[in-house]
């Protein structure tokens, strides 16, 4: 039994930041992530190129959600840009987590599109707590875990003399 | 390692942790103890009619969750904003070492 109230599992089950299990779990969890995002991106790519036109009329028909009359405006205003934004957000911010650069900024991305998941599918059959939601979790996840440091190109990347001159680039990437 | 938190750091994760648990776990609670449907989805019979709706409003409670996220999305730029620890600690001893 471990008494730091800090790392309750040092004793039996090393799991520290540093800790060569975290960083396998970590790297794994960011990789299927971004696999997930990946292939849904490049899948739509591949059948509609940057014409995805059921981006629009998916946010149009999102009235009476929490989010207002945002989607709807969204859809009705931006179409020509979410037709194109869909397939390559969702090809880059799984690129990104795949080979784990920018990882933060790609995850506030997957946040965002997640959100819209969540709110849009609206799902809530069994409670508000569904994929969608725990795909948004996931997203939260890699932001405040910085997964990218973990065998991914963020931990090259951060020791570089760019970022050491502007170290809050490391809120982007990490 | 000692992470020193301020007090903005605290109230972003009281603020964005309590909507956001408020949103999916207390009022899951009163979901719960409200009787059917059990879910934030009206209940439907075979035939689609809905036989019971959400005692909460799903759009109350999500908008609650949504709410946390942008405590904590606002925190984010904060931090982008504000200068860093280290930033400080350089700029007063550029001072103190004239």
């Amino acid at each position: 039994m471990s008494y730091q109230a800090a790392n309750p599992l040092a004793d039996e089950f090393e799991f520290e930041l540093g800790g060569a299990w975290t960083a396998y779990w970590l790297a794994f969890l960011r990789v299927v992530t971004g696999w997930w995002f990946f292939h849904a991106g490049v899948t739509k790519l591949i059948e509609d190129g940057l014409a995805y036109t059921y981006g629009p009329t998916y946010l149009k028909q999102m009235t009476g959600t929490a989010l207002g009359p945002i989607p709807v405006l969204m859809g009705e205003h931006l179409g020509w840009l979410i037709q194109a934004m869909v397939p390559l957000g969702e090809t880059l911010i799984g690129l990104g987590l795949m080979v784990g650069a920018l990882v933060r900024l790609a995850s506030v991305f997957g946040v965002f599109f997640m959100a819209l998941f969540w709110i849009g599918n609206a799902g809530f059959g069994h409670g508000l707590v569904n994929s969608d939601f725990m795909g948004l979790l996931l997203f939260m996840t890699m932001i405040v875990l910085g997964t990218g440091r973990y065998y991914g190109l963020d931990a090259i990347i951060e020791k570089t003399k760019l970022v050491k001159r502007h170290p809050k680039l490391r809120y982007l990437l990490g | 390692m000692q992470q020193h938190t301020t007090v903005i750091d605290k109230a972003a994760m009281a603020l964005s942790g309590g909507l956001m648990l408020l949103g999916v776990v207390v009022l899951g609670i009163v979901e719960i103890l409200a009787g059917k449907p059990y879910g934030a989805a009206p209940l439907t019979n075979d035939a689609g009619e809905i036989i019971a709706t959400p005692m909460v409003d799903p759009t109350l409670r999500t908008g609650l969750v949504l709410a946390g996220l942008l405590v904590l999305a606002l925190y984010g730029v904060y931090r982008l904003v504000a200068p860093m620890k280290g930033e400080t600690a350089a700029a007063q001893q550029e001072i103190t070492a004239d």
